[in-house]
């Protein structure tokens, strides 16, 4: 069921009385719910959080598909991002990317079989003197990286136990 | 060989330095705080008008101009709001500062909000920055149990919560209306203006929003007063910048450097001169709102007035340089195809003509360009300045159009592809 576990709530309840309105926090909110709900928001998460936040089913919708992060599919565990963007992409950003579907056997944005990885193409991350770069779950990002590099992190990853 | 005139990077650049809260006073942090305290707040505004102080996020508006238009009297609640989302692409400073000596942000917040007479902050941090927010909050958790913040800050009447907010993954929540609209739960889509922040920002409220680095040099001139912080740069660009340099350079990096030196010096020794002994072709100066500089271009002071006087913008200090091997029109698609995945949708100027301008790139990419498309380009480009709520339609249109205008034969190159295959 689609609910916050008690101590989950005692933190929401914590972050609204930090704001005017509770459905100021609703960003942070969200981003609690994919951190509690294997990194996505289902329907009736969707619906909890309208009730939650004293706003409409559709405000929340509207928010969700307006900003990057908010996923309605479940991600893989390890979610990778590359960066194209302007510094990263002339400094080999593609050629990670293309590198790492060709790893992974899958496409950017879409979610490998088992489950582990996610990949993502993504616009500047604020790291562009690692360009080219990749992030992994919002982390610090990782470069400069070579393809090689970004091939063996991901056999690392799949070698370790789940 | 130049040297970085550090101020903000003092004590990141000293060897060991961890950035904790003891470290910071070790350092001599916090002791501009009781100094700030023991001001009027009008006092402190006008100190930072005097200090010729311009915000550090793109558009170099004047600090202590933009703190004196909060409206007075209103009965509501002030806001400070550090907009910490950091999403220019080439810009990576804020993160830094934020990483490595989080206190001194802290203490120019600290200060800032006295001066606004702000009892609850937020910092608005991009969401796919967690490993910085995490670092952030832990410096504010030490801060409240160092008494720097809550009931009484530093043993004072002053009273100040601090809360990080994180986004969620849009460029445009950069845009300080925006911003605000985002921290209320809504989707990022600027505002109409007027009425200015100053006036109905935050929640209705009178509010500010300033750059991290911004606030981050309060400490600064609150210890050593305006006009030492005046007499650093040249006239109306005081102080120092922390200048983010990417692309191919020997020495990608944040360098702080005094506003005033010329650009070739900081391409060519603060970040070690084109890497691989390329020679220089091209320099974005400002982030990718910039028009782009020819390296026949660059001999200029690097400062706000100069390169608005070039036509161009310092923006967030951002440099992205390009070797002799760059094909601009992958970089003018680059552009594109970020400001086309970032327009908000909210004017049809940017919704379409982004859409559009990417198109028309992809044609010269696929060797398929020609001589009218090249017009239309400047002319699609053109359509867009001006004609948008907030300034994105100018930030996409003026650099759009400048590629074309100044490297006409790389556009011309995916012509001949068209004509050979």
């Amino acid at each position: 069921m689609a609910r916050f576990s008690d101590a989950v709530m005692r933190e929401m309840n914590a972050l609204f009385r930090r704001y005017p309105a509770k459905v100021h926090a609703l960003l942070p909110v969200l981003h609690t719910v994919q951190r509690e709900n294997k990194g996505y928001l289902s329907r009736d998460w969707v619906t909890y959080v309208a009730d939650l936040c004293d706003c409409t089913v559709n405000h929340v919708r509207g928010v969700i598909t307006f900003y990057n992060m908010f996923r309605t599919e479940p991600p893989g565990k390890y979610r990778i991002r590359v960066c194209t963007c302007v510094p990263c992409g002339l400094c080999g950003g593609d050629r990670l990317l293309e590198r790492l579907e060709h790893k992974l056997g899958i496409h950017a944005g879409q979610t490998t079989d088992d489950g582990l990885f996610s990949l993502e193409e993504s616009q500047c991350l604020a790291a562009c003197d690692k360009a080219p770069m990749m992030q992994v779950n919002e982390e610090e990002p990782l470069g400069p990286l070579t393809a090689d590099q970004a091939e063996r992190w991901v056999s690392g990853k799949r070698k370790q136990p789940a | 060989m130049a040297e970085e005139r550090l101020m903000l990077l003092k004590n990141i650049r000293t060897p060991d330095y961890t950035g904790d809260l003891k470290a910071y006073r070790a350092a001599g942090g916090y002791t501009a705080l009781p100094k700030a305290l023991a001001m009027k707040p009008a006092e402190l505004v006008e100190l930072v008008k005097a200090s010729g102080l311009r915000g550090r996020g793109g558009a170099g508006f004047p600090t202590g101009m933009k703190w004196s238009f909060m409206a007075k009297n209103t009965g509501k609640p002030n806001y400070l709001i550090c907009n910490a989302d950091e999403s220019e692409p080439g810009t990576f400073k804020d993160h830094l500062l934020m990483m490595r000596d989080p206190h001194q942000f802290l203490e120019g917040v600290i200060i800032g909000c006295y001066a606004l007479e702000c009892h609850h902050s937020y910092i608005y941090v991009r969401g796919e920055s967690q490993y910085a927010i995490r670092n952030l909050q832990a410096a504010i958790d030490a801060a409240y149990k160092a008494g720097l913040l809550g009931r009484h800050v530093a043993g004072t009447d002053f009273e100040l919560d601090l809360t990080v907010h994180p986004g969620a993954g849009a460029y445009i929540c950069g845009e300080e209306t925006a911003l605000l609209d985002s921290l209320e739960g809504k989707r990022g889509q600027p505002r109409f203006k007027p009425p200015f922040p100053a006036v109905a920002g935050y929640n209705g409220c009178p509010t500010s929003v300033n750059n991290v680095e911004t606030l981050t040099c309060l400490p600064w001139i609150v210890h050593n007063g305006a006009e030492a912080f005046k007499a650093i740069g040249t006239p109306n660009n005081s102080g120092t910048h922390l200048v983010s340099i990417s692309g191919h350079v020997n020495k990608p990096g944040v360098y702080e450097i005094e506003m005033g030196v010329p650009l070739r010096t900081i391409i060519e020794e603060f970040a070690g001169g084109v890497r691989n002994g390329r020679k220089l072709k091209a320099v974005i100066p400002g982030g990718c709102s910039a028009n782009v500089l020819k390296a026949g271009e660059v001999d200029l002071p690097y400062d706000f007035d100069s390169l608005a006087k070039a036509g161009t913008m310092m923006g967030s200090s951002a440099i992205m340089v390009f070797d002799e091997d760059t094909d601009m029109v992958e970089v003018a698609y680059r552009t594109i195809k970020f400001f086309n995945h970032e327009s908000c949708g909210q004017c049809t100027p940017c919704r379409e003509g982004t859409n559009w301008l990417k198109s028309m790139i992809q044609e010269f990419m696929d060797g398929a360009g020609h001589a009218d498309l090249m017009q239309r380009v400047e002319r699609v480009a053109g359509n867009l300045l001006g004609t948008t709520i907030c300034a994105f339609g100018d930030a996409t249109g003026g650099p759009m159009r400048t590629f074309v205008q100044k490297f006409p034969e790389d556009f011309r190159r995916h012509m001949a592809m068209a004509k050979a295959s």
